[in-house]
């Protein structure tokens, strides 16, 4: 794919705005009605998603070239989908996708982000998105008695990711993921110091490359390591395992689950118990990845056609992704089963959350604006009472923690790992 | 074209470096909307000099003066959703995005009206009012279309104006900053800080202020308005269920409402119905059915139209949905009871399966918020636009929906534009504003030259005032796309109206004397 295959949705953008907004429907509350974070922080119309069609067209068109202005916009963007759903609840045309090959195309054309490119070049060379050393990628297991891949074999591959794999801070959580499979019995291994980076990061990005190069590697480990299901606690790898591999041809032929589905399958088969009261009002905030990004790649191949004069259909019929079938219940579920445990609901949910701030390449080149928008979303947990935030992703987790330090928010922030050990019934230390 | 240095730097002096560009790219995202095809024939129209974002009136009013000082044109807009508020007469023109004045001001209870800024929705300021028991009417935009666009600047019109009223009628204090720079509080607001009524004291310059179709960011800026409120009967909050956004929906009819679909043998009967509804005063939202239904896409409505029953896409057609709404159980059976006399006049029937609860649900929320989004009417086809509009007598609206029919059948049976039931749109609405009222909705592919050529066509033939839809009087701005540079329309048919574009333009000239509030979607001092 590429701009050009956007063309008809880049000329059918009417610029309604819809995708600044989460869907009317959706809106609960005045003060929190708005979806996109980059167009909220940046204002111009060139942040919104409508803007980056007018941008692809122009670019497309000659009309325009490459300006501070252009990449500006086209970068300081989570890609965290929310404009997607505005979009989709009123059009048939694929925002999300226009963005991501506008930033493919950024790259091919050697105008990819600066800040990124350090990072890709450490990827290049590491295998991770981390700047780190390949050489320490298995330290956050270290003591713990798990399966190596590379020499036994397991059913289920923990696969821990590059941020839990390196941000010292969010070990204990990594660990007690992986712990509480351990401790139910389930069959399972690390990849270890031969974990690689599943690629997606890079993607949203625009190194497409990157993506083809992870998707291939990892699904030739995991078919030599004899696993039929990875489970991942990180939501933007269970994204790009699930998804993004699909999405490019190189779909795994294991099961892909995040931890939250694999923990509510346990705890429905009685295996994990949770049973020790944690007294706290909590909201839980949905991560782009595990939520509305995470909905299955539809393929389709077909052709437009008129109807009725002039209305525009496809044969086949093709489904679009609006929303509806990302993981939005099972992390509720879990929390709702824990003793004690207070759940409200923020104002923008499910497929209309707002992002945390993390994803897009946002975290590794704009921290402040990363900030600022998990900064907004701490505004709104506390605005419907909650204590602390909690959340399924590394990633949301990491830059909850930053805005806390930051910005002096009294809320308390957690993966909903932690809250699972902490009420869980068995051993769990390791 | 590029500001001269020390415009530009008089400029960002006023709104500070992050709110202003003329970065190339940038302005590109400000020229390209809906219509521009079918006006300009390009999906760009005019590249602005420069976007600013001013956040008070006090920064309105000195970019103005600075524009007045440098002979800048300007143009402001809230959402930008339109052709008319993007298109520019003049290179050497900026646009004033006001997306930083957002606030909600003042929401006065007692007098029941609320101050706000032109960024602030009228979704948003509904979810605030309902908490008062307070509702805002507003346009068949989408719950996103700006309170001050739609009620002060521009034309438009809605399910809920049978309840609210429309047009200028709401419009109370306003705080406008003239083309000249000069600030000017009309109405009670001009005598100090009340905002309740805008005709006095002070200055009634409602008329002016917009008229019948708004100036469209003519002559300056709006920056405050107070728009007059109505009783919400409904709950203080609502949450609409679903997974789909594009199909949540209510879970019943809200308590302090009650939802009715009649169906009638003809349309001609379902209007008469309507204009009854609307002269008891008893409804809430009136809104005639046109023959589709909503769906998740457009696949997802062509699977549903194919399957669906002529004989019921017909009901659908003859169909008139009322909502009603009251404080007490009293007065909502008094008017139901109404409602029901005047279905049983005109021999209309509540036919069960419009009539389901769930069904009703669906539609209440769309009748009270939110209507005419981008889904009914630009996924079908692309886009649409809306010739002949009238505002008139039943019979003229009548009249005007079989000529209209007629005329569109010859492009409909080419394949030219859609047809999406058994006749083509219209939405009559009847409302105490102005009388009747109704559009003749053609959906359309601009991209698709047989389709493009057939909307021109028919735009140019009710665009002639000696042509035969002449009847029909002078084309409102119901479209939204009526550039005067290009279609001429004030000027072709001022003559034929007690020549009203003649004062129009000793209007601009008054208030607009160096003829810089960018005029391609209201008039020129002189035309050229």
């Amino acid at each position: 794919m590429a701009i050009e295959e956007y063309e008809h949705d880049s000329l059918r953008c009417t610029r309604c705005s819809f995708c600044k907004w989460i869907p009317w429907e959706s809106m609960r509350h005045p003060d929190f009605m708005q979806g996109c974070p980059s167009a909220s922080r940046y204002n111009f119309h060139a942040y919104a998603a409508g803007g980056k069609f007018n941008l692809a067209l122009s670019l497309m068109k000659g009309r325009i070239a490459y300006t501070e202005g252009f990449l500006d916009a086209v970068f300081k963007c989570q890609m965290d989908g929310s404009c997607d759903i505005s979009c989709k609840a009123v059009q048939d045309i694929e925002p999300l996708q226009n963005m991501q090959e506008l930033r493919i195309r950024c790259v091919q054309d050697g105008q990819g982000d600066p800040a990124h490119m350090l990072v890709i070049e450490g990827l290049k060379k590491e295998d991770n998105m981390m700047q780190a050393k390949k050489a320490d990628r298995a330290k956050w297991a270290e003591g713990i008695p798990v399966k190596n891949l590379i020499k036994e074999k397991a059913k289920v591959v923990y696969h821990a990711g590059c941020r839990y794999s390196f941000d010292e801070e969010l070990w204990p959580t990594a660990r007690a993921g992986l712990a509480l499979l351990m401790n139910a019995g389930v069959d399972v291994g690390i990849m270890g110091r031969d974990e690689a980076c599943c690629g997606g990061r890079a993607y949203e990005m625009g190194y497409l490359g990157e993506l083809t190069k992870f998707a291939e590697h990892n699904r030739e480990v995991f078919k030599a390591a004899g696993v039929t299901t990875l489970v991942t606690p990180c939501s933007d790898g269970y994204q790009t395992f699930k998804v993004l591999y699909d999405k490019i041809g190189r779909k795994l032929d294991i099961e892909v689950l995040h931890i939250t589905e694999y923990i509510h399958r346990l705890i429905k088969e009685g295996t994990i118990r949770l049973t020790k009261k944690i007294p706290l009002t909590v909201t839980y905030h949905d991560p782009c990845h595990l939520g509305r990004l995470a909905e299955p790649w539809i393929h389709w191949k077909g052709k437009e056609v008129k109807v009725l004069g002039q209305m525009i259909v496809h044969e086949p019929p093709k489904k679009y992704r609006r929303g509806a079938n990302g993981v939005y219940d099972i992390p509720r579920e879990i929390l709702k089963s824990i003793p004690g445990l207070r759940v409200v609901e923020m104002y923008r949910t499910r497929e209309s959350a707002w992002c945390c701030g993390a994803g897009g390449g946002v975290k590794e080149a704009y921290p402040d604006f990363a900030i600022w928008t998990g900064a907004e979303r701490l505004k709104e947990a506390k605005a419907v009472g909650a204590r602390a935030i909690v959340s399924a992703c590394p990633w949301c987790t990491r830059n909850f923690k930053d805005t806390v330090r930051e910005r002096g928010h009294q809320i308390e922030v957690y993966d909903i790992i932690e809250l699972v050990r902490k009420a869980c019934n068995g051993k769990i230390n390791m | 074209m590029d500001l001269t240095k020390d415009a530009y730097r008089a400029l960002e002096d006023i709104v500070g470096p992050e709110n202003i560009s003329q970065d190339q790219a940038v302005m590109d995202t400000y020229n390209q909307v809906w219509g521009n095809k079918l006006v300009f024939d390009a999906k760009w129209s005019t590249r602005p000099a420069a976007v600013l974002m001013p956040e008070s009136t006090e920064e309105v009013q000195a970019v103005v003066r600075a524009c007045n000082r440098y002979r800048i044109s300007f143009k402001p807009f809230s959402s930008g959703f339109e052709i008319m508020s993007t298109a520019l007469a003049s290179e050497n023109a900026i646009i004033l995005d006001l997306k930083r004045m957002n606030r909600i001001l003042d929401i006065d209870v007692k007098n029941m009206h609320a101050l706000v800024e032109p960024y602030v929705s009228v979704y948003r300021l509904q979810l605030e009012l309902a908490k008062h028991g307070l509702f805002i009417g507003t346009i068949s935009a989408g719950a996103e279309a700006g309170v001050i666009a739609s009620h002060c600047c521009h034309f438009g019109s809605g399910t809920t104006q049978v309840y609210a009223g429309g047009l200028g009628r709401n419009v109370l204090g306003c705080e406008w900053v003239l083309p000249t720079g000069e600030i000017l509080r009309m109405g009670s607001a001009e005598t100090g800080n009340e905002w309740y009524s805008a005709d006095g004291p002070g200055f009634s310059l409602r008329g002016i202020l917009r008229g019948h179709s708004g100036a469209n960011g003519g002559h300056g800026v709006i920056t405050k308005c107070s728009a007059k409120l109505y009783h919400w009967y409904g709950p203080q909050e609502w949450e609409l269920q679903g997974s789909l956004p594009s199909l949540k929906r209510l879970d019943r009819v809200p308590d302090g409402f009650k939802a009715f679909a009649a169906t009638f043998a003809t349309r001609d009967d379902a209007y008469d119905a309507l204009r009854e509804v609307g002269q008891a005063g008893i409804g809430f939202s009136v809104w005639l059915l046109i023959g589709g239904e909503m769906c998740e896409g457009n696949d997802e409505f062509w699977e549903m139209f194919q399957k669906m029953d002529p004989a019921e896409m017909q009901r659908l057609a003859h169909s008139l949905l009322v909502i009603l709404g009251a404080n007490t159980t009293r007065e909502m059976d008094y008017r139901e009871k109404c409602l029901r006399k005047i279905v049983d006049k005109w021999q209309g029937q509540f036919l069960p399966p419009l009539n389901d609860p769930e069904y009703l649900a669906l539609r209440s929320a769309i009748m009270f918020w939110s209507i005419g989004t981008v889904r009914e009417t630009f996924r079908p086809c692309g886009e649409f636009f809306i010739t002949p509009c009238t505002d008139a007598t039943e019979d003229m609206i009548k009249l005007q929906n079989t000529a209209a029919v007629e005329g569109l059948m010859p492009y409909v049976q080419k394949g030219a534009i859609m047809q999406p039931g058994p006749a083509p749109f219209h939405l009559p609405y009847e409302n105490y504003s102005v009388g009747s009222h109704i559009e003749t909705i053609i959906q359309f592919d601009p991209y698709d030259d047989d389709s493009l050529q057939a909307v021109r066509e028919w735009t140019d033939e009710t665009f002639d005032p000696k042509g035969k839809f002449c009847k029909f009087g002078v084309p409102c701005l119901g479209g939204g796309l009526q550039i005067e540079p290009v279609s001429h329309v004030v000027q072709k048919w001022g003559p034929e109206y007690d020549n009203y574009d003649v004062w129009l333009t000793k209007i601009k000239d008054a208030l607009d004397p160096n003829n810089l509030g960018d005029w391609s979607a209201y008039v020129p001092p002189l035309f050229p």
